[in-house]
C-alpha cells in the first residue's frame, strides 16, 4: 500500500489544476486517470475559450491543457496514466487498475475530479452503428485525425452540440442540420450563428424519430413535437446522413463518490447526480473532495477555477498552509469564479425564459429560433453601428461572460466595461485602424470589420475564417447572409494570417455597398454546389 | 476518405507509423498507437459486433471506453473495447458475435 | 415514497416504441422497463436486479438515466425523486484475473 498526502482522481482541467496547486503547497500528490493521455476533454475543445485574461480567455483548449501539464509536471505532480479508479472508500483508500493488476493506495486527502458523462436520448434506431455520442466526434476527429463520417446531423443546440458541428465542419464534414427538442438554442448565440452562416439549417422543437438503415445509419429523419414531447403527423422531414451525433447534455460522473458514501443528491441544477459540496470543494466525507464537471456540469474554465481552490483546500486540511492563507490565496480565485457565473447562461439561469439583455435591449427572437440574429435585428445591439471608414461591428448580442475584443483593440473603439458580461459598444468617436486584432480575438467569432466606403459602390468585410482551403486574394465566389443563404457576389481581397491571430484568419471580401451589413461568409465559387 | 490530412487549426495530425493488422482475416493498414477503433473506421468498417440476443450490429458510439460497444475479438481475446485499445503491427481483429468471434454464437445456446 | 406499493399506478398500455433497446449492453427494452414497474419494481435498483438493466459490461453508463426517466415516467414522478441504483466497485469492465491479482489479497 502506497501512501500519498494527496490522491486526485482525474487529469482534466479540475483534477491538474488541483494537483499543481496543491504540489506547490508542498503536498506529495498523485493524479490517476484511466486514459492513454491527460488533460481530459482540453485536448479536443480546439476553440477559444471565451472569459477574460485571467480566465485564459482566447487561448484554444488544447494549449491550455499543454499549459495546465507543464505547470503540474513543474510542481512535480505524479500523474499516471492508463490507470482507471476502480474503487473510493470513505477511509480514503482507493484501487486503482494498473496493467494487469489491482494496487491500493491511500491518500491523507482525495480529490475527485473525474468530470461528466454524456446523456444519452434514445430513439428508432439509436443502436446502429454511426449513432454516435458528440463526444465521440470530437475524440475521432480533433485527437485521432479521423472524421466520424461524411454528413452528421447533430441532436443537441447546447454548446457541445455547437462547438462540436463547428468542429466537424473544420474537418471538412458536411453537417445537415442542428436539431433539438427544446423550442429554443440551448447554447451561445454566437456558437449558433457562426454555424448557420456557413449554411447549417436549425430544427428547433424537433426531434429524431428515427435512425435509418439496416446494418449502418443511411439517413434520419426528423418530425415536430409539441410541447408534450409527442410528433406532430406531417411534419416529418428526411436527412441523407451517415452519422447521427448526439449531444443532450452532460450529467456528473459521481458514482466513485457515491460508494465512498458521500452525500450525492440528484439536482437537475447541477445535471444530475452531484456531491453536496462546501465553498472549498468539501464533500460530507471528510478529507473527500470534489471539483469540476462532477460537482455541476459547467464550462472547462470554471472548471480550473474550482480546481485550484480545492487543492488549496486540501493543503489548508493537511495543515501545509494556515486557514488565513487559504482565505487570502482563494479570495481572487472565488472572483474569477463568479465572474464566469454571471449573464443570461449562468448555472442560477437554468431553465428560465429570458427575454431581454442586461442593457435593457430585446433578445434576438430569430437567434433563438434559426440560429441567427435577423436583419432587421441587428442594429439595436450596441457593438453594431454605422460610421465613415473601417469600423468593427460586433454582432455580440446576449449577456455572457467575455471580454477579449475589448483587450484587443489598442484605439479604445470597443468598450466593455467592469462587468464582464455586458454587451460590447463600439465608440464610434474612436479611430479604428482595421488591424483586426478584435477580429481574431472574439472566441465567438461574431466581430467583423466593415468599411461601406471601400470603392465607389462597393463595402468590404473582413471576417474571421478558421476553414481549409484558404480562399486566395483575388478569388471570387459567394456571400452568404447570417442565415447561410447566398446572397450576391464577392471577391476576396485579402487574406490576413498571423501568430497572433493564433489560426484565425482575416478574410477580407468586396460587396456591393448595400450588402455590407448583409454579407457574413464567404463561399468559394469552386465548392458552389448550388446557383446563387 | 476519413483521414484528416490537414486540419485548419490543428495541422497535420501527429500519427504512428503505417502497420498492418488484419480484420476477420483481410489484411489492412492503420497507424501505430491509434485506437484499433479509429484503423477500422479509416478503413470503413462500421460493424464491430452483433449483440447477444437480437443479433444487432454495433459499432462505435463513445469513443473514450466507457459504454462498451465498440468491443471486439482482439488477438484471441473477446471484449476488448477497441476505441482505447491501441493498434500493433500484425493485430489479429475479428468480429465480436455475442461474446465470441464464431458467428453461430447463440444458434449452439438455443 | 416510492416505496409506497400501495399507489394505483394504473394498467400497462403497450406502446408502439416498447421494442426500442434502451440497455444497449443487456438488450433490454423500453416495454421490459415499463411492464417491470407495473409488475411492481418502483425503483431503480429493482428493475436492475430484476431485468438486468444497468447491469452489462458497461456499468450503466449509458442507460442508467434512461431507465430512470421512464421508470419515473411510468410512475408519475419527477426522475429527481426517484433513488438512484447504487455505486459499487469496479467502475470500468475488469477482468477477473486482475481481480484475482489484486495487490495485498494474494501475497
Amino acid at each position: 500500500m502506497k501512501r500519498y498526502d494527496l490522491i486526485v482522481i482525474g487529469a482534466g482541467p479540475s483534477g491538474l489544476s488541483a494537483a499543481a496547486e496543491a504540489a506547490s503547497k508542498g503536498l506529495r500528490t498523485v493524479v490517476f486517470d484511466e486514459n492513454e493521455r491527460p488533460g481530459g476533454q482540453l485536448f479536443k475543445q480546439i476553440h477559444k475559450f471565451f472569459g477574460s485574461k485571467e480566465h485564459k480567455a482566447k487561448v484554444r483548449g488544447y494549449n491550455i491543457g499543454k499549459q495546465l501539464l507543464q505547470e503540474a509536471a513543474d510542481a512535480g505532480v505524479d500523474v499516471v496514466l492508463n490507470a482507471p479508479v476502480e474503487g473510493l472508500y470513505p477511509d480514503h483508500e482507493v484501487t486503482v487498475r494498473i496493467g494487469d493488476s489491482l494496487r491500493h493506495f491511500k491518500g491523507d486527502a482525495v480529490i475527485a475530479a473525474t468530470g461528466a458523462s454524456e446523456n444519452m436520448a434514445a430513439f428508432k434506431g439509436w443502436t446502429l452503428p454511426g449513432v454516435i455520442g458528440a463526444g465521440a466526434a470530437q475524440t475521432m476527429m480533433n485527437l485521432h485525425g479521423i472524421k466520424p463520417g461524411n454528413k452528421v446531423v447533430m441532436l443537441g443546440s447546447g454548446n457541445v452540440g455547437l462547438v462540436v458541428s463547428y468542429q466537424l465542419l473544420q474537418a471538412g464534414v458536411e453537417v445537415a442540420a442542428v436539431v433539438d427538442a427544446l423550442p429554443h438554442v440551448g447554447g451561445y448565440g454566437v456558437h449558433a450563428a457562426k454555424l448557420a452562416r456557413t449554411g447549417v439549417p436549425f430544427y428547433l422543437s424537433h426531434t429524431i424519430v428515427e435512425a435509418e438503415g439496416e446494418d449502418r445509419v443511411k439517413g434520419v429523419t426528423i418530425a415536430e413535437i409539441d410541447n408534450k414531447f409527442n410528433f406532430i403527423p406531417g411534419t416529418e422531414k428526411h436527412f441523407d446522413a451517415d452519422t447521427i451525433c448526439v449531444a443532450v447534455g452532460l450529467s456528473p460522473m459521481s458514482q466513485l463518490l457515491k460508494m465512498a458514501e458521500c452525500d450525492v443528491p440528484d439536482d437537475p441544477s447541477k445535471g444530475g447526480q452531484a456531491p453536496r459540496v462546501g465553498a472549498f470543494g468539501e464533500t460530507s466525507v471528510k478529507g473527500v473532495f470534489a471539483a469540476g464537471d462532477v460537482s455541476g456540469i459547467e464550462e472547462a474554465s470554471s472548471a480550473m477555477i474550482e480546481g485550484r481552490i480545492t487543492g488549496l483546500a486540501a493543503a489548508e486540511s493537511l495543515g501545509f498552509i494556515t486557514k488565513q492563507e487559504l482565505e487570502a490565496e482563494t479570495a481572487g480565485l472565488e472572483n474569477q469564479l463568479a465572474s464566469l457565473r454571471r449573464g443570461m447562461f449562468a448555472p442560477g439561469n437554468k431553465g428560465r425564459k429570458i427575454t431581454e439583455t442586461d442593457e435593457g435591449i430585446a433578445l434576438s427572437e430569430s437567434l433563438l429560433t434559426q440560429g441567427y440574429v435577423a436583419d432587421d435585428e441587428i442594429a439595436r445591439f450596441p457593438g453594431v453601428t454605422k460610421q465613415r471608414g473601417i469600423h468593427p461591428v460586433i454582432e455580440c448580442t446576449q449577456n455572457i461572460p467575455c471580454n477579449p475584443c475589448q483587450d484587443a483593440c489598442r484605439k479604445g473603439c470597443i468598450r466593455i466595461g467592469k462587468d464582464i458580461t455586458s454587451l460590447p459598444a463600439v465608440d464610434t468617436d474612436s479611430q479604428c485602424v482595421g488591424c483586426g486584432l478584435c477580429v481574431a480575438a472574439c472566441s465567438g467569432q461574431a466581430v467583423f470589420l466593415v468599411d461601406e466606403d471601400y470603392e465607389e459602390g462597393y463595402a468590404s468585410v473582413t471576417l474571421p475564417y478558421e476553414f481549409l482551403p484558404l480562399p486566395e486574394t483575388g478569388a471570387r465566389g459567394t456571400a452568404l447572409d447570417r442565415s447561410g443563404a447566398p446572397v450576391c457576389e464577392a471577391e476576396v481581397v485579402e487574406i490576413r494570417t498571423s501568430p497572433a491571430f493564433d489560426h484565425t484568419n482575416l478574410l477580407t471580401m468586396k460587396v456591393p455597398a448595400d450588402m455590407a451589413m448583409t454579407a457574413r461568409f464567404f463561399r468559394n465559387q469552386k465548392t458552389e454546389s448550388e446557383a446563387c | 476518405m476519413l483521414r484528416i490530412t490537414e486540419h485548419p487549426i490543428l495541422g497535420a495530425p501527429e500519427k504512428g507509423r503505417r502497420v498492418e493488422f488484419t480484420f476477420d482475416g483481410r489484411t489492412m493498414s492503420g497507424c501505430e498507437g491509434e485506437p484499433v477503433a479509429a484503423a477500422l473506421k479509416a478503413e470503413g468498417v462500421m460493424i464491430h459486433r452483433y449483440t447477444s440476443k437480437r443479433h444487432e450490429p454495433r459499432g462505435i458510439f463513445c469513443a473514450i471506453g466507457r459504454c462498451t460497444d465498440c468491443v471486439m475479438v482482439v488477438d484471441g481475446v473477446p471484449n476488448i473495447r477497441t476505441c482505447v485499445t491501441p493498434l500493433h503491427e500484425g493485430m489479429d481483429v475479428r468480429t465480436q458475435y455475442g461474446v465470441t468471434d464464431r458467428k453461430d454464437f447463440g444458434e449452439e445456446a438455443r | 415514497m416510492m416505496n409506497d406499493r400501495s399507489r394505483d399506478i394504473g394498467p400497462f398500455v403497450p406502446a408502439p416504441d416498447d421494442d426500442m433497446i434502451v440497455c444497449r449492453c443487456e438488450e433490454i427494452t423500453k416495454g421490459e422497463i415499463r411492464r417491470a414497474v407495473h409488475d411492481g419494481m418502483y425503483t431503480v435498483t429493482e428493475i436492475r436486479r430484476w431485468l438486468r438493466a444497468g447491469m452489462g459490461l458497461c456499468q450503466g453508463q449509458t442507460c442508467s438515466k434512461l431507465v430512470k426517466g421512464i421508470a419515473a415516467r411510468e410512475l408519475g414522478i419527477s426522475p429527481a425523486l426517484l433513488e438512484p441504483a447504487s455505486s459499487r466497485a469496479p467502475m470500468r469492465p475488469t477482468e477477473m484475473k486482475v481481480l484475482g491479482r489484486e495487490e495485498g489479497a494474494c501475497a
